[in-house]
């Protein structure tokens, strides 16, 4: 199946693109996803599946959209 | 007393009187500097019900006992008034190189009384005091205005302006810092207009009084270099604040067309990365190593220093995606004075009125160029720019038609560049902020989503806001520091205590900050029962239109969701439970004993009633 993930911030220099789809197996977690494009797993993150937070154990779906941010905290 | 000039300076400007006023540690320790100082002295020498543009108004400048010294990040000053635009108290910070020569002159505090016969400006070099002519600026905006004023007196001197918008006395009207900065969203600069002051200079050569010098000296170069060094490693400044701009888009709380819609697909063109890459210069404040202000060219050619406030409010809250004419549009209010959130929330309001038939007009979603024109007529108080220069709430009150639900703003503060249709977290910390609706004193939103159910209204979220009011609100308000060191970077607020002591010999600890944030929080609401006998909690709402089903996406990650009024008030009685405050929002006698504000209660329950 195919997802988009979507980095944002400074996370993008960190693994190299911002914005791609990816080709992942049926079921595969958001942290396996994650563990695949390289984000680091001690960086501290929000996560979100279709601009709802999602818990990294979760399966996707085909078409989903995974967006991974820093914990930005103000403007 | 160290850390602390001790020093208050006087100017009325109709008599031409200078007066330099001592304080005493009592009132230091008690009110702390900055907001603190701000709110005391207006509480105490503004008579309720006098006119927020006229000569009884005072302008006050405030600092805290660590500015200006070198440490993390310690560049802010707080400039404060009654508001032309809300009625109320109103402050804001920004940074400038007068925190530092403010006190280098040997002061804590400036107030500025009356109004000049003509156009005027304030120097301050050490004891020296000087009231000159502004005319030869008066009719400039800011930029020429900071030019003429550092050929006089180098680049390095403390300049305070406002542009023509605050001559004109626009309610939104913003008072101006080096290149990109400006404080006082409520009007500040409208009543520095209306007391005919252009700017205020400072030159001082006075050390700081501290406790610890030397000490301090160490600690602070290490500090703000040990600050750098984790903005590098986290690369948080390669974007800067508009890193957020995506993720709101993400998770629909971004402000598209008047806040109508909150996300949108042609968002990635103004978001961090673009900025980014059209980066030609970054500005930041003084004692800052993690500087925030990214610059491009604008439209014409010129550089304009953007934050995600800006690019929020005058790109998609009017649904224009080119970011050099966001550029433009945000280098206009900077250069004639005005609040880049209320100028968009005020346009965006205008042009939704013109959709919905409630007035009548030219303006449309995405017409860059008319926005530039509105803002020139609004800089001059002409035809509809007359009425634009008074924000989305006064403008819908003469529309009618109900249109006031769609001015988005809280207590007549038009509400920062995040969409809460659906954060009731977020809508709560703009209902309850003291100045109206900014993101400055509770950005709980990431919380929000991130570590809560988004669609609750539990006690959680009202302990979050009070919790980031008195970290954001309160302490950096009344020390006069920038937050972004510990909110992005998470630098510790246990460093806050110890620059504190090290500086003025005292031996304080966190505790004390939070009661005097809270005693700062319950004067302010004293100073609105004051103006507002009659007050009710509805003056804690978020706009109206937060609440209309109408409203709800059609579609994304919040389709049909729209906040609920039944449970948005029984978060707010939570809020109001936890403060100890009544029902109305006002701080209940227990409360009033607790802080130590007997004396001030006395004083509002000539005007309202305490519970």
């Amino acid at each position: 199946m195919t997802v988009r993930v979507k980095l944002i911030g400074p996370l993008m220099y960190e693994t190299g693109f911002s914005e791609k789809d990816v080709e992942v197996p049926a079921a595969t977690t958001v942290e396996a996803l994650l563990d695949l494009v390289s984000v680091p797993r001690q960086r501290p993150k929000i996560v979100t599946r279709n601009g709802r937070a999602v818990a990294p154990e979760e399966p996707l779906a085909d078409g989903d959209k995974i967006a991974v941010s820093p914990i930005y905290s103000g403007g | 007393m160290y850390g602390w000039t001790g020093n208050i300076l006087r100017i009325n400007l109709t008599t031409g009187a200078v007066k330099k006023e001592t304080y005493t540690e009592e009132f230091a320790q008690k009110w702390v500097g900055g907001r603190g100082f701000a709110i005391k002295i207006l509480y105490d020498e503004l008579a309720p019900g006098i006119d927020p543009l006229g000569p009884d108004n005072k302008f006050v400048v405030a600092v805290g006992p660590i500015a200006g010294i070198p440490a993390p990040n310690t560049g802010k000053t707080v400039v404060a008034a009654k508001s032309p635009l809300t009625g109320g108290y109103a402050d804001g910070n920004l940074g400038t190189r007068i925190t530092e020569h403010l006190r280098r002159c040997g002061y804590d505090v400036l107030i500025v009384e009356g109004r000049a016969a003509a156009p005027s400006y304030i120097v301050l070099e050490d004891d020296k005091v000087s009231i000159l002519p502004a005319g030869e600026v008066w009719g400039q905006g800011t930029y020429v205005t900071h030019d003429w004023l550092y050929q006089k007196y180098g680049r390095a001197a403390g300049v305070l302006s406002i542009g023509q918008a605050g001559e004109t006395m626009s309610a939104y009207a913003v008072v101006r810092s080096l290149e990109g900065r400006a404080g006082g969203r409520p009007g500040m600069g409208a009543v520095m207009g209306s007391k005919n002051l252009k700017a205020i200079v400072a030159k001082g050569t006075k050390p700081i009084p501290q406790a610890d010098p030397q000490a301090m000296k160490a600690l602070g170069a290490g500090d703000l270099k040990k600050v750098g060094d984790m903005d590098k490693k986290s690369g948080w400044s390669r974007q800067s604040t508009n890193g957020v701009l995506a993720w709101c888009n993400e998770v629909a709380a971004l402000p598209v067309r008047n806040m109508r819609r909150s996300h949108h697909p042609d968002a990635w063109k103004v978001d961090g990365e673009r900025l980014n890459n059209a980066r030609v210069a970054t500005y930041g404040c003084p004692n800052c190593t993690m500087r925030c202000g990214i610059t491009i060219h604008d439209r014409e050619g010129r550089e304009s220093e953007l934050d995600y406030e800006n690019i929020g409010m005058l790109g998609p809250n009017l649904e224009i995606f080119d970011l050099d004419q966001v550029g433009s549009l945000n280098y206009m209010c900077d250069d004639f004075g005005f609040d880049t959130i209320s100028a968009g929330g005020t346009l965006a309001f205008y042009a939704d009125a013109i959709d919905r038939g409630h007035t009548t007009g030219d303006f449309k979603f995405g017409d860059a160029e008319r926005a530039k024109e509105l803002l020139r007529l609004a800089a001059r108080r002409e035809g509809v720019g007359d009425l634009i220069a008074q924000g989305s709430l006064r403008m819908a009150r003469l529309y009618g038609h109900g249109s006031e639900s769609y001015s988005m703003q809280a207590k007549g503060l038009e509400v920062a560049a995040y969409n809460c249709k659906f954060c009731p977290g977020m809508a709560l910390a703009f209902g309850t902020a003291p100045i109206g609706g900014t993101h400055k004193e509770a950005w709980v939103i990431t919380y929000e989503l991130n570590q809560t159910r988004r669609e609750s209204y539990g006690p959680e979220k009202a302990a979050k806001v009070i919790e980031l009011q008195r970290i954001r609100g309160g302490l950096f308000e009344f020390l006069t520091a920038c937050r972004f060191p510990w909110v992005e970077l998470g630098w510790g607020l246990e460093n806050y205590p110890i620059y504190f002591n090290k500086i003025t010999g005292l031996d304080w600890t966190l505790d004390d900050f939070w009661r005097t944030s809270d005693r700062i929080y319950a004067l302010i609401k004293l100073f609105w029962l004051r103006e507002m006998p009659d007050i009710t909690r509805r003056f804690d709402d978020p706009p109206g239109a937060w609440f209309d089903p109408a409203n709800a996406d059609t579609e994304g990650p919040i389709a049909g969701k729209i906040l609920e009024r039944d449970k948005y008030d029984s978060l707010l009685q939570h809020f109001y439970d936890m403060r100890q405050w009544d029902r109305r929002g006002i701080p209940t006698r227990t409360l009033i004993g607790t802080l130590g504000l007997e004396a001030e209660a006395a004083g509002a329950e000539k005007y309202g009633r305490l519970e």
